[in-house]
């Protein structure tokens, strides 16, 4: 085994592996840079380019591209409250408001380094679990994973807010999400819902147009009714301390870094779960870490904690994501569908062999998840005293450019105008919720969450009737959800106990 | 603001209520999950519209994990350029619409620029070409996307 994971690093440090991989790390910075473009579609279209290549090399390009672009994609979040991809949207709540406070530089050297050290313990779970994982995803059948998408958005919108009634304002969120997810064809029968006769709305609404509206528009808006630059007119902060600082903020919320990245492996393992689940369930977890409500409040606000969290999950579930691809051929994302794809274009059959026949192969792909991260990391930290200073330029002098990516971002996803009308429309919802205090989080992850709930509810419901309800499994996520539900009451109560003073 | 609220909490109870309304209509399978997300939907925006009109008032309550917009700015300006901003945007979306994606691009950053943000004839004229540029290279030379060609050149034939 020791002998398959030296071989696996030598496979990827071959000069033309390497390059390749270089290439794949070039193409997926610009990626993740480029809203609307996401990683799994430069992924489809770079399958036809490996068909001349080796395993090992294959990988090494495929892989040194998607990893980075989840990486990068977390600068445009913390630089425009853009996020680059779907799965770099809860960088947003927490990484633009530093931004806005002249904290952008430490923002980004946090999102950085916490993704490598993300990346780095996905790496290290895929070379420990593929052979102790196939338990627990066989353990995990519909009505589990049902659950587990439920806990996801039950996190999110149970810290939306103190007290009941930023509760039920998360709740309505979450489910406003879950039901704009159901526009279009529904899957099992075909019949078509919320359509108004529009065929554009035949396929359901695509994740980008509708994010870039509902995260993008407002922060534009108030830019813009600012006058100021994104940081505004505060002291400028001192670039090169503020990276290190983020820096450093990695290493003293370590244990936040770790737990959040082993949430990112754990629902990357889940197929069908997503990025989109890992980023948010990290970012819930790194709210419920607050020492007590007004610690929480800080969140949302510019708390770099918010930032650690969603940085590793997103990285550390690529190695969780391929665990399930590698060992049993069972993607977890859409990524990893047209990664195994390329396994079979190599002749490669996911499952037995690539424990054993092919490990060092297997290896190659923990090495490249953790090279291509440290590559990226290491680049992007000499080039972020430049890439902040865009927070300190005129607000009037960025706006149009920023439009502009937001508006391409959406009409890739359809090449279509009612892409940028859908932009519009959400992003006018958006800027209500915001001004109304109704809050966006929850919406988004019920709206990524929507479907995939859907189809396990389906399932769930078609093979076991009701009686899928007392699995222990399932059971124990009902009460997990319950604790996840109450425990914004039971803090604020034990804040209240604490300090009779506030109550 | 209160208006506002009451305003939003009802356009909450509408998409509700014509979900609901759609969905009763369908077959069981279809219909299943749209009805168990928009009746708990209906119910939680009615709570909070009762609450906002015979509440005390909003409280910090709110949108705890989320941008609280700029409150420098005094409201009437702040109206005007949100006003404004969308105008652009709307802009944006009409002129992709009657002169495509690639003649939209140089034009709106050049007028943003000249008649938005009134910087130099120079700064202008060399962001706009710098963008288009990069735009084409990027997106029509390099990834190919295929752009609708706008009404008026589908009209004129083009």
């Amino acid at each position: 085994m020791f002998d398959a994971f030296i071989d696996g690093l030598f496979l990827v440090l071959q000069w033309k592996a390497f390059s390749l991989m270089l290439v794949g790390m070039s193409l997926g910075f610009c990626v993740g840079l480029l809203p609307g473009i996401g990683g799994a579609a430069t992924l489809a279209l770079m399958i036809p380019f490996i068909f001349k290549m080796s395993p090992a090399e294959a990988f090494a390009f495929l892989l040194g591209m998607h990893s980075v672009a989840a990486t990068t994609g977390d600068i445009t979040s913390v630089l425009f409250g853009v996020p680059g991809e779907a799965i770099s949207a809860a960088t947003v709540v927490d990484g633009y408001p530093m931004a806005k406070k002249g904290e952008a530089g430490r923002a980004l050297g946090a999102a950085l380094m916490s993704s490598l050290l993300g990346a780095l313990i996905g790496a290290v779970a895929l070379a420990l679990a593929i052979p102790i994982v196939r338990p627990l995803v066989l353990t995990f059948g519909s009505p589990e994973l049902f659950m587990l998408s439920v806990i996801g958005i039950s996190c999110i919108t149970s810290l939306s807010g103190a007290g009941a009634r930023g509760q039920i304002k998360g709740f309505a969120m979450g489910l406003l999400g879950l039901l704009v997810s159901t526009i279009g064809q529904e899957r099992q029968s075909g019949s078509l819902r919320f359509d108004m006769g529009i065929m554009y709305l035949w396929e359901g609404l695509d994740f980008v147009p509708v994010l870039v509206g509902i995260f993008a528009i407002p922060e534009i808006i108030d830019l813009a009714v600012r006058g100021t630059s994104i940081a505004g007119e505060g002291p400028a902060e001192n670039l090169r301390s503020g990276v290190m600082e983020g820096i450093k903020d990695t290493f003293r919320h370590f244990w936040l870094v770790f737990r959040c990245s082993v949430i990112g492996v754990f629902v990357g393992i889940m197929p069908g779960a997503g990025g989109g689940v890992a980023q948010w369930m990290a970012y819930a977890h790194s709210v419920q870490s607050a020492k007590d409500s007004k610690d929480r409040e800080r969140f949302g606000k510019g708390d770099v904690r918010g930032v650690l969290g969603p940085g590793a999950a997103n990285n550390s579930k690529e190695g969780g994501e391929l665990i399930p691809t590698v060992a049993f051929g069972v993607p977890g994302s859409g990524a990893m569908a047209i990664l195994l794809s390329g396994f079979l274009i190599m002749g490669l059959v996911p499952g037995p062999d690539m424990l054993t026949k092919h490990l060092s192969i297997t290896f190659s792909m923990v090495w490249t998840l953790a090279i291509a991260n440290i590559i990226t990391v290491l680049l992007c930290l000499t080039v972020l005293d430049q890439l902040a200073k865009i927070t300190n330029v005129r607000g009037g002098w960025i706006i149009p450019f920023v439009l502009l990516l937001v508006f391409v971002g959406s009409y890739t996803a359809n090449g279509q105008i009612a892409d940028l009308i859908v932009t519009l429309i959400f992003g006018m919802i958006s800027y209500f919720m915001v001004l109304f205090g109704w809050p966006r989080p929850p919406f988004v992850l019920g709206f990524v969450l929507g479907k995939v709930i859907e189809t396990y509810l389906f399932i769930s419901m078609s093979r076991y009737g009701f009686t899928w309800l007392k699995h222990p499994i399932v059971v124990l996520l009902i009460i997990l959800m319950l604790v996840v539900i109450a425990y914004p009451y039971i803090q604020q109560r034990r804040d209240r106990s604490g300090n009779p003073a506030d109550a | 603001m209160r208006k506002g609220r009451v305003l939003f909490c009802i356009f909450l109870i509408a998409v509700a209520a014509y979900a609901i309304h759609s969905a009763l209509g369908w077959s069981f399978k279809t219909r299943l999950f749209p009805l168990s997300v928009s009746i708990p939907l209906l119910v939680l925006a009615t709570i909070q519209l009762l609450q906002v009109i015979f509440g005390k008032g909003e409280t910090d309550e709110g949108a705890g994990l989320d941008l609280d917009f700029s409150s420098d700015v005094p409201p009437e300006v702040a109206r005007r350029r949100v006003i404004n901003t969308f105008s652009w945007i709307i802009a944006f979306i009409v002129s992709v619409y009657l002169i495509g994606f690639p003649l939209t691009v140089p034009l709106f950053i050049f007028f943003y620029l000249k008649f938005q943000s009134e910087v130099s004839w120079l700064y202008t004229i060399a962001a706009t070409a710098i963008t288009w540029g990069v735009f084409y290279t990027l997106f029509q030379w390099l990834v190919h996307i295929q752009f609708e060609p706008g009404a008026i050149q589908t009209w004129l034939d083009l």
